[in-house]
């Protein structure tokens, strides 16, 4: 009704009834004057035709008809009014809201920085203590307990270290500002009134309106940058400001950096005063969350503080998430700006917060001991496994949480990389990560292959002298010989699977030992049933499944009554030299198999041999170890004991030698005993020239490598171990073969000329590392 | 060095634990077949099946060995049993037709590197569903062993049966599991315990089987 006058068209300002020519219309009942009206408008209508209506007449109805019209019109803008301060409250709570977000996210990230830090500098501590033999002095290194005080304490302990870091850290983040587009005046101007914030300069919340324009048009760093109170907290803000501000406008660093120059310009202009306004209305709410817990001040309580605001966040997030966006995408008006780095890390932090609690962190954050010192990147990885079940971005992260130099190299594929890796269950891969850590100089051995197609444990093994060809003896009756160069693909993990190519089968129980003579084209197997069969060594290029060859097997040497241990093969004379738990120890020609050439100790005078090798240095000699800890050196010539080594056993207490192995080069002979340690014996004297404790269980085995430098011991501990023999030191370990029996590894051995160890297993694997 | 013969760990988690179980049992007693067979509280059957064909294949080594001295591939120039059917050997890319002593030792290697693969068999705690299926081809194989040898080399059969008790464990391995059909059990074992009566205990209607 009232459109009649014009009212809601807006009009022009002059009451549609003053105008001329304007009728009046008897319709309008709506108003409560409106008889008065009715009479005005037959008044006015009736002058009307003249057109001269109400020039200059103020009638009382038309007065009241003014008003009426006026006050509908005010009615009408309250209510839009109304309508655009509920729109804005709604877009100041909305504002609000992602403040707070970003105070959160900002605490998370402050948090892991933390953490990182702290685990950085205990893998320093170690890497130092472990290097130099003393401790780091880094100060306390307690662990972050999200307390402030605490950590102000952490920080301002001041040690060189920490130091150094932190300036790295500045030049790091100053680079990256540097690439977004901050220039350094901004940066500077940034820091001063973070700094005068945060009480450096002694003020209190003075400043908090000086850092609005800054903070607000950003809709990132939070207001909560503010009360964090010391110089690595200004770093902490520092870089969470920008590193977040990186994120929420950019992709990468490296990318459109054009544009970023633009955006940031155009932030750090508070681009909104109205916002900026509205926005110092609702100081008051984040003053009462601050304010309590000022600076200097920050108590334990502050934890419990965060910890209600982060449940109380916890459902809100998603929502929150997704109104940023939009708000976000509003405000920037679609500047086509992707953003996905920030959703991720919206999502990881999410994710943090739902999976750990901020104290199950801190356990968590040690890494496993190791005897090494790691490289920082290990350290990561094993530290992103324990905390970070989840993937993170690859481009995310670890770039700028991190502000030390290796993380810098480690740059965009960090992460991805680090969090794919993972702390296998295996023993076998803790094996691979300990020699990965090694002194890069030294050869560090690594698994290749592993022999899989023995029924049962195997006891022995030879390398061919030439060839990359091995042969096992195993429990099952067999020996089977392997081409190392003709591997199988094997679908997971590093090692791979090689086929036999040849099986050897002619004892009637287990197979105990096998050597190869010098050239490779004869080997001898001694087993349980007490024979040494003789072979002929068939070509490593054999088809596995080709047809019988009766050749193969030369001969049996008969002649021990009982299983035969041990066997050893003379290339000078020709000649074998054998073991046996019957109590004797046997020579044979080598080339002519025929009753023994010789036995010594008949009458089991010395116990029952365990092992024999020859002396190297002098081939006339060998050297027998006994099962009660003695060690005979025996002129095969004269068939004479020579020498009994000095066997440091108290009497009575037997130790079981398990192996004797005697030095390429020097007069020295090795002996591995069941008492786990490795003894060391002069050849001329008789006298222990060392021993030492070098394993948890029996040592088994032992090898040396052909020029004598190393020496390889394995155990029932189902470790192998690598000596230096100049400064009996252990170079390498590795973990390998389960436990059978509580037997684990029964030989070891070297390739006489190619870069091979192998490991013989009771669990029927033989383990071959380069 | 003397190969432990503590007692018995049995630790279900632990590979291995099955076969040691099982060579206790054979080394305590070889002919007593029920023992043997009698698998463990709570042992998953896929294991204790794949154990035991270890086992088999392992003791098969023996009779092989044996076979290698009277085997010729002059004599034995097919692996047959009985004049019905000839066995071709799997290991080749085709199916070739070995001599005895070949066939014999292409099938025990092929059986190892089967049983051994990563492939099939890549735990010894749990075996898969889908390799099951195999234990029962390599039943098959291993079973034209005995059949050979029973028929063809009849006195190297006897003695090593004697010692060991190896195809009467085997058939009645693969007659409890199913792992064969019936038909293709064609060494007269389960008569000659009928006559023989030799496991305490037997029921002598246990299954015919063909001569």
């Amino acid at each position: 009704m009232l459109d009649l006058f014009g009212i809601l068209g807006g009009g022009n300002g002059l009451p549609y009834f003053l105008r001329p020519g304007v009728f009046f219309n008897n319709n309008n009942s709506s108003s409560s004057s409106s008889p008065l009206l009715q009479a005005g408008g037959r008044g006015a209508a009736a002058d009307s035709d003249g057109g001269e209506a109400g020039r200059a007449q103020y009638s009382i109805p038309g007065i009241l008809h003014f008003l009426q019209h006026e006050w509908a019109r005010f009615e009408v803008e309250r209510a839009q009014w109304e309508v655009e301060r509920a729109e804005l409250q709604a877009q100041v709570a909305f504002l609000h809201g992602e403040r707070k977000g970003q105070e959160n996210l900002k605490k998370d990230l402050v948090r892991r920085i933390k953490m990182l830090e702290y685990a950085l500098k205990q893998e320093r501590a170690k890497y130092h203590k472990l290097k130099y033999g003393t401790e780091l002095n880094l100060g306390e290194m307690k662990a972050p307990s999200f307390d402030s005080e605490e950590a102000n304490e952490k920080e301002t302990s001041g040690s060189l270290n920490n130091q150094l870091s932190w300036k790295q850290g500045r030049q790091l983040l100053r680079q990256y500002l540097q690439e977004v587009g901050y220039t350094d005046t901004i940066l500077d101007v940034k820091s001063q009134r973070v700094k005068a914030l945060l009480g450096l300069a002694g003020d209190g919340t003075g400043d908090r309106s000086g850092q609005e324009p800054l903070l607000n048009g950003t809709d990132t760093a939070p207001k909560g940058a503010n009360t964090l109170s010391d110089s690595s907290s200004v770093l902490e803000a520092f870089f969470i400001e920008s590193a977040a501000a990186e994120f929420s406008d950019e992709d990468d660093e490296e990318d459109s950096e054009g544009k970023e120059k633009t955006i940031v310009d155009s932030r750090t202009v508070s681009d909104d005063p109205d916002a900026e306004e509205a926005l110092k209305d609702f100081d008051f709410l984040s003053n009462t969350e601050d304010m309590d817990t000022s600076p200097e001040s920050r108590s334990a309580g502050d934890g419990t503080d965060w910890e209600k605001d982060r449940q109380a966040w916890d459902v809100d997030q998603g929502l929150i998430t997704k109104l940023k966006e939009q708000y976000r995408k509003e405000r920037k008006g679609k500047k086509g700006v992707k953003r996905p780095n920030r959703t991720k890390l919206q999502d990881m932090l999410a994710n943090l917060r739902d999976t750990e609690e901020p104290s199950s962190l801190q356990p968590s954050i040690t890494p496993p001991p190791r005897p090494n010192a790691n490289r920082f990147n290990e350290h990561d990885s094993s530290h992103t496994d324990e905390v970070e079940a989840i993937t993170f971005p690859p481009s995310s992260g670890k770039a700028f949480i991190i502000g030390t130099e290796e993380a810098m190299e480690t740059g965009e594929l960090g992460l991805g990389e680090l969090a794919g890796l993972t702390v296998a269950n295996e023993a076998d891969n803790l094996a691979y990560d300990i020699s990965n850590n090694k002194d890069a100089l030294r050869k560090t051995w690594n698994p290749k292959f592993t022999l899989r197609s023995h029924f049962d444990g195997i006891r022995g093994l030879a390398f061919h002298p030439v060839e990359p060809v091995l042969i096992t003896a195993s429990e099952d009756h067999t020996l089977k010989m392997w081409n190392l160069q003709k591997t199988t693909p094997a679908k997971k993990n590093a090692s791979l699977d090689v086929e036999p190519i040849y099986t050897f089968r002619a004892h009637r129980g287990a197979v105990l030992c096998v050597v190869m003579s010098n050239t490779g084209e004869q080997c001898y197997s001694g087993g349980l049933d007490g024979t040494i069969q003789c072979w002929n060594t068939p070509s490593p290029n054999i088809d596995p499944y080709d047809s019988y060859q009766p050749s193969v097997l030369r001969g049996a040497l008969c002649g021990h009554t009982d299983a035969v241990w041990g066997l050893v093969h003379s290339s000078a004379h020709q000649r074998l030299l054998s073991c046996s738990a019957d109590g004797t120890v046997r020579l044979w020609n080598a080339s002519n198999p025929q009753a023994a050439l010789a036995v010594f100790n008949e009458n089991k005078d010395l116990g029952l041999p365990s092992s024999v090798d020859l002396v190297c240095s002098d081939p006339a000699y060998m050297v027998t170890s006994f099962n009660n800890g003695r060690i005979g050196l025996f002129n095969m010539e004269t068939r004479q004991q020579v020498l009994n080594m000095e066997s440091t056993v108290e009497s009575g207490a037997s130790c079981q030698i398990n192996k004797v192995l005697s030095h390429p080069t020097l007069p020295i002979t090795i002996t591995a005993q069941e008492d786990r340690h490795i003894k060391f014996y002069d050849n001329n004297t008789g006298k222990l020239i060392h021993s030492m404790v070098a394993h948890l269980d029996a040592v088994t085995s032992l090898a040396v490598d052909p020029n004598g430098l190393y020496l390889m011991s394995g155990s029932h501990d189902c470790s192998i171990r690598l000596w230096n023999l100049e400064n009996k030191t252990c170079i390498q370990e590795f973990t390998a073969h389960r436990k059978k029996f509580d037997e684990s590894i029964h030989d070891v051995a070297f390739h006489p000329s190619k870069c091979y160890i192998a490991s013989a297993g009771a669990d029927s694997l033989a383990k071959v590392f380069v | 060095m003397v190969m432990a013969e503590g007692a018995t760990v049995v630790r279900r988690n632990r590979p291995g634990t099955t076969a040691k179980y099982i060579q206790q049992n054979i080394r305590s007693d070889c002919s007593n077949i029920e023992k043997i067979m009698e698998p463990p509280e709570g042992q998953d059957e896929g294991v204790w099946k794949y154990e035991h064909l270890r086992q088999f294949c392992l003791e098969l080594n023996g009779l092989a060995v044996k076979l290698q001295t009277e085997c010729h591939p002059d004599t034995c120039t097919q692996m047959t049993a009985t004049e019905q059917w000839i066995f071709l050997c799997a290991a080749h890319k085709t199916p070739k037709e070995c001599p005895a002593i070949d066939y014999t030792r292409h099938t025990l290697d092929g059986a190892a590197c089967l049983l051994n693969s990563n492939k099939y068999f890549p735990s010894r705690v749990s075996i898969k569903e889908s390799s099951v299926a195999k234990l029962g081809s390599v039943c098959r194989r291993i079973y034209r062993i005995f059949s050979h040898a029973y028929f063809h080399h009849r006195q190297i059969f006897d003695t090593y049966e004697n010692e060991t008790f190896l195809c009467h464990r085997f058939t009645r391995f693969v007659m409890k599991y199913n792992l064969m059909s019936k038909d293709n059990l064609i060494v007269p074992i389960l008569e000659e315990e009928e006559e023989e009566e030799e496991e305490g205990g037997q029921n002598p209607s246990t299954g015919e089987s063909e001569a």
